[in-house]
């Protein structure tokens, strides 16, 4: 039987969305119009210098918080919590690299930038989102 | 000889260049892909693979899986870059993922051993729920790991 009760892991971490892609655009989009410009930047736009790796790195550390206060075996919550701190690192450092290649006048690549920062925030995400499935089930166990 | 064939044999002669974005894409999707079995199918998803696991079928099998992931995710970014594969990715990938999952299991072993001997109630029920988490974590460390050590080794031989 399917256990819908998992899915409300997936809108918790779906809040990060909000300030994360809906902020900064809804904040462009008033700083614009109060000067009374008409052109609007995208997220993509927003983001091309792989800020999304900055995100990445506080779910990760929203991930470990979680993992460190569960009952699991002290193991399994060494092997998550590196884990998961090794993606959001990986990911903040897209965005070092991206502003270290800037500042220094080598070629830097907007495309290349967003499409990495895009791809370990996915890989964040998902990972915080099946630990958090875990989690629920674990929780649930203890419960009965 | 003319030169756009130069241009070509030149790209064809580079080593392949990994990038993490190319394991982390393939890394999402496996999640996504375990996340939703595991709510659509909370009782039989985890059974299949606690009953696999028991039967000792769950260490090769991971084994066979990441191996040929990581394999087909190499070739697949030459292909797109149009470069030879390299020495130095090769054994790395043939040798990375078996040692992560063989780890994994053996932290496993560890981590059933300290739940047998804990005071919880259902410990049966737990053991399953150290098993799946073991099985999605070694997942992710078998295709993550042994990208990021390429990309490692190929800053460093950049370096020095």
């Amino acid at each position: 039987m399917t256990n819908w009760n998992s899915v409300k892991w997936l809108l918790y971490l779906g809040l990060y969305l909000i300030p994360v892609f809906l902020l900064p655009w809804a904040v462009s989009r008033s700083w614009v119009h109060q000067r009374g410009g008409t052109v609007s930047y995208s997220p993509k736009q927003l983001f091309e210098r792989g800020e999304l790796g900055l995100l990445s790195l506080v779910l990760a550390c929203g991930g470990i918080w979680d993992v460190l206060r569960s009952t699991f075996a002290p193991h399994t919550i060494a092997v998550a919590s590196v884990l998961l701190a090794m993606g959001g690192i990986m990911a903040m450092t897209v965005w070092v690299e991206t502003f270290c290649r800037q500042r220094s006048g080598t070629d830097w690549h907007p495309q290349r930038a967003w499409r990495d920062s895009r791809s370990l925030a996915l890989f964040v995400f998902s990972m915080a989102a099946v630990v958090e499935i875990l989690l629920d089930r674990l929780s649930r166990l203890g419960a009965q | 000889m003319s030169a756009p064939a130069v241009a070509l044999a030149a790209r064809q002669s580079r080593i392949v260049v990994v990038r993490l974005a190319d394991s982390a894409e393939v890394i999402g999707t496996l999640s996504l892909i375990y996340g939703a079995l595991l709510v659509i199918y909370p009782v039989t998803f985890p059974n299949l693979i606690v009953k696999s696991w028991e039967r000792g079928e769950l260490l090769p099998v991971m084994m066979l899986f990441t191996f040929l992931l990581d394999t087909a995710l190499y070739l697949r970014i030459a292909q797109r870059l149009s470069a030879k594969p390299g020495m130095m990715a090769a054994a790395c990938l043939g040798s990375l993922p078996l040692l992560v999952v063989g780890g994994a299991s053996f932290i496993l072993q560890k981590a059933v051993k300290y739940t047998l001997a804990s005071e919880w109630p259902n410990l049966h029920a737990r053991v399953g729920e150290e098993i799946l988490a073991h099985t999605y974590l070694a997942l992710v460390a078998a295709v993550f790991l042994p990208f990021l050590a390429i990309r490692l080794l190929q800053q460093f031989k950049n370096t020095v």
